[in-house]
């Protein structure tokens, strides 16, 4: 699903983001990335998205070789990707509905699937109830789950999470890696970048550990 | 590897997901058509719902639209009606044929006669020169001056009415010159040169409305883009949370053009009622001018069709104005 090969991030300031980075992830697996930050977790992330394009080395994500992707073809990626971020991204000018509607909207899903769809995946993350919310109205573990809705709404074969966990309690976030295992039990890729190693060692996956943008460890 | 089609296309090769084969099944030939009309309706409705919740810049920027589009309009409304009254005039085109003065009344008589037995006059006037000099000493003012005059330096005039009117001084020319061939003729005049002026005078003024409707058309399209260029800054966190979950360009860039396109049908109603109102105010003080010229002439009101092109123009230079904002803009904002 995911290959790395030789992949180097170079940033204009000279920080080296990846370093000669080579892995391979299988299509259904769930892995963890761990490290400090500046390891290049979120560098590894953003490259799959094509957020960044790597200096030198190649990206292959579902076979396709992101080299080969021109600036027009970006957003399709993206519709085959869910995203998870720390800080949630969520639009606060719009309700819980509307926030996980997003890549339904955008994708052209006819409007009356649109309605299905949204109510599914929130009642997957349990908040079926609140969706003519505002998210400022949630707390930061119901807006987490919110960000997690819309990555999953669209049933995409790749979901991505950057520290996920970042800001909630333990309990929370042994709950919100519960739903990522869900998804990854019907099949859903998923790849998490986390530093949270106690709440890592609990659960039994795959787990690559960078340093430096090197590959320090591949606990596979 | 390189002309591998998008990675939307190859979602069959990923393993299945529950529900997702049956929901593509579903989807027919018309989901593409149906989803399309779809965006640009929601485009559509978040563009007016921007609208309202901003009504105070709304309001300023479709004030400035109006004033801009009202102005250059108004003044080609003017012009046109104003041209309507010169074609008018020109119809009331006629030849003064000054015979010399030796003269006879007689033979000015005469004179008369074989003018009126051409084919193409329609009305002649003779005007007696004696009747002529006490009309002159009564209204000209120069009434002592004239009569220090030992004779009547007046000839007499015959008006020629001509039969056909639509052509102009032009056309008069031919029948100028068999008038002046005519015996005791001293010289033949058009009287239109006073029109002619008038047309000429329209058509200065009409460059300069051309002129002034390119500059403030300039004007709108930078201002409008100046606008929707702050409307796309403070929507950039929505813009980047669009990009990242798979929005193209176009799909980011709708709701802008749609904006643009509202401020401009806005203005451009507003533009249409104040020249409405604007034309039926002036026309209670051109209606008195005209009667002190003995005319009935008024203006109509703004005309349907000129309505219709203000109001289409107006959207079209949103539109513009919108375009030469996004294009760039809304490129330069990607996710980091």
């Amino acid at each position: 699903m995911i290959r790395f090969e030789q992949v180097c991030k170079r940033y204009p300031n000279g920080h080296q983001g990846l370093d000669h980075l080579s892995f391979h992830i299988r299509t259904g697996e769930m892995v963890f990335i761990t490290g400090h930050s500046g390891a290049g977790k979120s560098t590894l992330l953003k490259l799959i998205m094509c957020m960044e394009r790597p200096s030198s080395g190649q990206v292959f994500v579902g076979g396709q070789n992101l080299r080969d992707l021109g600036s027009h073809d970006i957003p399709y990626l993206r519709r085959q990707v869910g995203v998870v971020f720390q800080n949630h991204q969520l639009l606060f000018d719009r309700t819980v509905f509307d926030n996980v509607a997003l890549p339904l909207i955008i994708n052209g899903t006819p409007r009356d699937e649109v309605g299905r769809r949204v109510r599914a995946a929130l009642d997957k993350v349990g908040l079926l109830k609140k969706e003519s919310m505002y998210p400022i109205a949630l707390s930061g573990g119901e807006q987490q789950r919110v960000g997690i809705a819309r990555a999953v709404v669209h049933k995409p074969a790749l979901l991505l999470a950057d520290e996920p966990t970042g800001n909630l309690d333990p309990e929370l976030s042994a709950e919100i890696m519960g739903l990522f295992e869900d998804f990854n039990r019907v099949g859903v890729t998923v790849i998490i970048a986390s530093h949270d190693l106690p709440l890592i060692a609990e659960l039994d996956h795959r787990m690559l550990t960078l340093s430096e943008g090197r590959l320090l460890a591949d606990g596979e | 590897m390189a002309n591998q089609p998008r990675p939307a296309d190859k979602t069959d090769k990923r393993p299945p997901k529950s529900g997702s084969g049956a929901a593509r099944s579903r989807r027919d030939w018309r989901h593409p058509l149906r989803s399309w009309a779809g965006s640009h309706r929601d485009s559509a409705r978040l563009a007016l719902r921007r609208i309202g919740e901003h009504p105070v810049s709304t309001v300023m920027i479709v004030l400035v639209m109006t004033i801009v589009l009202a102005l250059p309009m108004g003044l080609a409304v003017l012009i046109d009606q104003v041209e309507r009254l010169g074609i008018d005039w020109q119809r009331a085109a006629q030849l003064s044929v000054y015979l010399q003065q030796d003269v006879k009344p007689d033979a000015a008589q005469t004179v008369q006669q074989d003018i009126a037995a051409m084919d193409d006059v329609a009305e002649v006037q003779l005007l007696d020169r004696e009747l002529a000099l006490a009309e002159f000493q009564q209204h000209s003012g120069l009434g002592d001056a004239l009569q220090q005059l030992a004779y009547n330096p007046l000839p007499d005039v015959i008006l020629v009415m001509p039969r056909d009117i639509d052509g102009g001084a032009a056309a008069l020319e031919p029948l100028r010159e068999r008038l002046a061939q005519l015996p005791g003729v001293d010289q033949v005049q058009i009287d239109m040169l006073w029109v002619e002026r008038l047309t000429a005078i329209l058509s200065m003024v009409e460059r300069f409305t051309g002129a002034l409707a390119l500059l403030l058309v300039l004007t709108l399209l930078l201002v409008m883009a100046n606008t929707i260029r702050l409307a796309i800054e403070s929507r950039r966190n929505e813009i980047l949370v669009i990009k990242l979950v798979g929005g193209t360009d176009a799909f980011v860039r709708r709701p802008f053009l749609y904006l643009g396109m509202l401020y401009g049908l806005l203005a451009g109603i507003l533009a249409w009622l104040l020249l409405g109102v604007g034309l039926a105010w002036l026309n209670g003080t051109v209606r008195e001018l005209a009667a002190l010229y003995q005319s009935d002439f008024e203006l109509t009101g703004m005309p349907l069709q000129d309505g219709l092109v203000l109001l289409g123009g107006a959207i079209l230079l949103g539109l513009a104005g919108a375009w030469l904002a996004v294009g760039r803009h809304i490129r330069e904002i990607e996710p980091q």
